[in-house]
């Protein structure tokens, strides 16, 4: 071979090639890396040294329509445990701070074990100073055990509200998968009432902060100065159509009962009271909710988790009259003259349909007032099924009112078709009607709908959708951003209901009405009592009212649960609940002067 | 003696200024690296100190009479080895290789000294008159002779000097003219050698291959019978070498076949680098800027993968400007290889540029992501002393041979 040779061009231009071919390669890579691919690098290179934190943002307040606070928000620590870095080993001295059973921090951590082992575990929320200085204190002995301050709910204003408000609850894992881009573990979302539905008003977004952190995870400042940062954006207060003195008012009225009670606003739909009792304490929804806390309220025979104001459904008692007078008047089968002899009863085939007592000559206004069952055993046979439930339906009775919170029901109105399925056809009688003309039998109503059809009844039948929201201050521009609801019309003659509204008048004002005791020097308020009939036990009392009678501002649906006769439990209710809203100042001092 | 006055006949500027540039650079990364750490703070200061004795080094060795490396070839050769069985015996384990030794309250790296020795002995064995490196005998022989240093190495064990001794060796013989089958005599037991590590299937593999080639080749029966008993050998010496190594010391030449594996985590190492240098984009995150690098992500940052800090802090830009002084001096020490004096000078040269590109190539690429993680510092900028003051020294050494070229014509 020629080129055999000491230091031969050919061997020198081997080398050349070589060094020129390692230096291209390397050109050629760094091209790769640094030209083309630095995002991807880049990505890596900060998920190597940017720390996350993310800033839980405090939920929207909740004032109620004079702007009292009725739900406030606290500051509370949790302790937390990241399972990337955490040693098991600590478990037990953790347990034994917090106080907690054995085994406590391993279920958490058990439960949750799916996320990733770097995200933070909330293992107890609420925790006192004492476990958090211990946790400083013990800083180098605990690795991934650490706390975060998050608001929490703060129920000390004076309102229970528990089934209006509702209360918030650590989101599941099977809603946080299909919100993961909102939630993350360990967040609160709201799971009930007003904080379930405003959910998206109320839960503001969330901020974050970049730190820097070296490879052993230690934060070693902030990253570019906190210019990336991005701040948390507080929850929308919302501005509710509650009164709170009215609320308050309501729920001591309702203590020591079982039942509800609804105030609204006649011409807006505006709920000034919403009672559901027995009520709950909130408060023990705000910190981890104890399974003991949940068992005794899911057990509790009074039911207290059980919204009666929207749930409830009862026969509506001589509550119904009205509509069943107004379908006379509207309909032109009865003049507002019509009369009736009321001899304790009207007989029909071979049954007695009783009346309370023996009215004698009673025409309508009269018979209102003295809630004469006799008067609607006639006039339902003169009216028939298809007008009771073409009547029941005007005042939507039925079906859902639609308010904007909680689980509905929508009741029940009876109609041919119903009774064809229920006996058969032609196998039922007019006898099944009767009941109906007093508000008994199959119908059921819910306190709601008759607090709506109370504000139709007080408002010449005008009103609005039943709501608890009056709307929302934005809380990025600080302005107030009212909510709109659906117009609510009874299209029914203002004379029918100068007739029907005179006798409701003449309950509590005239010298005959059934709720005449109840009546007030300074405010006209105008009722209706009723007694829903209880297959289960004592029959429910109820009362409708409004007031005052020419201007109305208020009506209000009671019932009370088991107690009997309406006129007795349920109307001073209502009376109680339309002072604390017409005269606050009287009533505080009424109460102040009893005790 | 004609006394020449233009400077640029006797010293490459170029060259010179190119290295200064990198020392610079590499002092520059050091402190970059180095500033934020608890407690290698004080390497820059000390690199520092060792640019400025390596450059005064330098213009030592660059003014020495034009004869001298020839006549110290031997005796520093063996002072070397001497040396490297010392630090066998009396060397102090860093990052698993007994390869420092401390003389007095100064520690070096014999690995690194010795070099010099194994450069100047090579080019001197290489360049006698009348050496016939197509001979398989003096081929033989020269082999063995580069061996002893190697295998001294290999049993610290430092595998990345080892395999830049390896490739100084190879250069300097095949500078020599060796032919093809030559090349083929050297190498092949290199191969099997290598392949044994994978196992029997992989050694029989390889040996079949050396058969198949020797059958081309076409030599006589004697000659192709010696290379297959040359080539069988290594394949046995191979489970001879386990049987002497302590269980320890074939662990980590087995944890070489596969370095990602490596239980130091120097897998871990060169995706951080890399993420270090592809971060970086076109013009960098700035001095003192890189997270990777302040953040202390890459461990020792300042020996092996300082690269990633220019890479990470001075982008794209930065990096090519290193990559492109080194291609200068590459390319002015190849052509050195022409114009100097005679076949000692060459081959010194040849070792010299070899050294530097192996280093280079090896580290640049473990950086990169396209060579496998082997422990070899970069040339100029990887901190340490010894190696910074050898390569000075082995510069002063080329450019003393520039300055003098002329004797010889």
């Amino acid at each position: 071979m020629d080129e055999n040779y000491f230091g031969s061009p050919i061997r020198k231009q081997i080398f050349f090639f070589i060094i020129l071919g390692f230096f291209s390669l390397q050109v050629f890579q760094l091209v790769r890396m640094q030209l083309l691919n630095t995002d991807k690098y880049e990505e890596k290179s900060n998920e190597n040294s940017i720390k996350t934190n993310i800033i839980n943002p405090a939920r929207g307040l909740l004032y109620d329509r004079n702007i009292n606070l009725l739900v406030g928000n606290k500051a509370s620590f949790i302790l937390r445990v990241t399972p990337d870095h955490y040693r098991n080993s600590n478990t037990k001295k953790i347990e034994t701070v917090l106080n907690a059973d054995s085994g406590y921090v391993d279920q958490i951590l058990q439960k949750n074990r799916k996320y990733s082992k770097y995200s933070p575990r909330n293992i107890m929320r609420n925790v006192t100073n004492e476990v958090i200085s211990w946790v400083d204190e013990n800083k180098d002995k605990l690795p991934g055990v650490d706390y975060n301050v998050q608001t929490q709910r703060d129920y000390s204003f004076g309102v229970t509200g528990s089934h209006a408000f509702g209360y918030t609850k650590e989101i599941d894992n099977k809603a946080l998968s299909s919100l993961k881009d909102i939630y993350s573990m360990g967040d609160y979302i709201g799971a009930s009432g007003i904080e379930k539905t405003y959910e998206k008003y109320l839960r503001g977004s969330k901020g974050k902060e970049y730190f820097v952190v070296n490879s052993r995870q230690k934060v070693v400042g902030k990253y570019k100065e906190g210019r990336e940062d991005i701040p948390p954006q507080k929850g929308n207060d919302l501005i509710l159509t509650i009164d709170k003195n009215t609320q308050i008012a309501a729920e001591e009225a309702l203590t020591d009962y079982t039942g509800a009670v609804i105030a609204l606003e006649p011409q807006t739909g505006e709920i000034l009271a919403f009672v559901s009792a027995p009520e709950y304490d909130l408060s023990n929804f705000a910190s981890v909710t104890s399974s003991d806390f949940w068992d005794t309220l899911s057990s509790d025979t009074t039911k207290p988790l059980f919204n009666r104001v929207t749930m409830s459904r009862n026969p509506p008692g001589s509550t119904f009259k009205m509509l069943i007078a107004f379908a006379g008047l509207e309909e032109k089968i009865i003049s507002k003259n019509f009369s009736v002899n009321c001899k304790g009863g009207h007989r029909f085939g071979n049954r007695f349909f009783r009346c309370t007592h023996q009215h004698g000559y009673v025409n309508m206004t009269s018979a209102i007032e003295r809630s004469c069952n006799t008067y609607f055993y006639q006039l339902i046979l003169k009216l028939g099924i298809d007008n009771l439930y073409k009547y029941s339906k005007m005042f939507h009775f039925g079906e859902k009112t639609r308010i904007d919170i909680g689980q509905e029901f929508k009741g029940l109105i009876p109609s041919k078709e119903y009774y064809d399925k229920v006996y058969g056809e032609g196998r039922w009688t007019n006898g099944n009607l009767l009941s109906l003309g007093i508000g008994q039998g199959e119908i059921l109503t819910t306190p709601l709908q008759l607090a709506q059809y109370a504000a139709l009844l007080a408002n010449f039948g005008k009103t609005k959708t039943p709501h608890l929201v009056r709307g929302y201050i934005e809380s990025e521009t600080n302005r107030y951003v009212p909510l709109e609801y659906d117009s609510i019309e009874v299209n029914i003659s203002r004379t029918s209901f100068n007739v029907i509204r005179k006798g409701m008048y003449n309950v509590v004002q005239g010298v005959d009405g059934t709720a005449k005791w109840i009546k007030l020097k300074d405010i006209e308020i105008s009722g209706k009592t009723g007694t829903a009939q209880n297959p289960h036990g004592e029959d429910h009392a109820l009362f409708i009212a409004f007031a005052p009678f020419d201007n109305p501002k208020i009506a209000v649906a009671v019932i009370v649960e088991n107690v009997g006769y309406g006129s007795t439990y349920a109307a001073p209710i209502a009376r109680r609940v339309i002072k604390a809203y017409l005269q606050p100042e009287k009533e505080k001092l009424e109460l102040f002067t009893s005790n | 003696m004609k006394i020449n006055y233009n400077i640029k006949d006797k010293f490459d500027v170029v060259i010179f200024l190119s290295v200064l540039v990198l020392i610079g650079v590499g002092l520059i990364a050091v402190f970059s690296s180095t500033y934020n750490h608890p407690t290698a703070k004080g390497n820059f200061n000390k690199q520092f100190i060792f640019a400025i004795v390596s450059v005064i080094l330098f213009f030592i060795f660059y003014f020495l009479p034009a004869r001298t490396f020839r006549v110290v070839a031997i005796p520093v050769f063996l002072i070397s080895l001497v040396l490297l069985i010392a630090v066998i015996f009396f060397g102090v384990t860093v990052y698993g290789a007994k390869s420092w030794m401390s003389i007095g309250p100064i520690g070096f790296q014999p690995s690194e000294f010795a070099k010099i020795g194994t450069i100047l002995f090579l080019a001197h064995w290489l360049s006698t008159p009348k050496r016939d490196i197509n001979n398989l005998k003096e081929l033989f022989l020269t082999v063995s002779l580069s061996l002893i240093p190697i295998l001294l190495i290999l049993m610290e064990p430092d595998m990345g000097t080892a395999i830049v001794y390896i490739s100084i060796s190879l250069v300097m013989i095949f500078w020599s003219g060796i032919s093809l089958f030559g090349i083929f005599v050297v190498v092949s037991p290199g191969v099997i050698l290598f392949a044994s590590l994978f196992g029997t299937p992989m050694f029989l593999f390889a040996l079949g291959a050396v058969v198949v080639a020797l059958f081309l080749f076409k030599q006589d029966l004697f000659t192709s019978g010696t290379v297959f008993v040359m080539n069988l050998a290594a394949g046995f010496a191979f489970e001879l070498i386990l049987k002497i190594l302590k269980p320890h010391q074939v662990n980590r030449i087995l944890s070489f076949v596969d370095p990602y594996s490596d239980p130091l985590g120097s897998g871990y190492n060169a995706l951080q680098a890399q993420v270090a240098i592809g971060s970086g984009g076109l013009s960098g995150k700035g001095f003192m800027q890189g997270n990777q690098t302040q953040l202390r992500f890459i461990p020792e940052q300042w020996t092996d993968f300082i690269f990633c800090v220019v890479g990470e802090e001075f982008g794209f830009i930065g990096s090519v400007v290193v990559l492109t002084l080194f291609l200068i001096v590459f390319i002015k020490l190849l052509n050195l290889t022409s114009i100097a004096g005679d076949k000692f000078d060459k081959l010194v040269v040849v070792g010299i540029l070899t050294l530097f590109f192996v280093h280079f190539a090896i580290n640049i690429g473990m950086n990169l992501g396209i060579t496998p993680v082997i422990g070899l510092p970069l040339p100029f900028i990887s901190y340490g002393g010894s190696s910074l003051i050898t390569n000075m020294i082995l510069l002063a050494i080329a450019f003393n041979i520039f300055k003098n070229r002329k004797y010889h014509t």
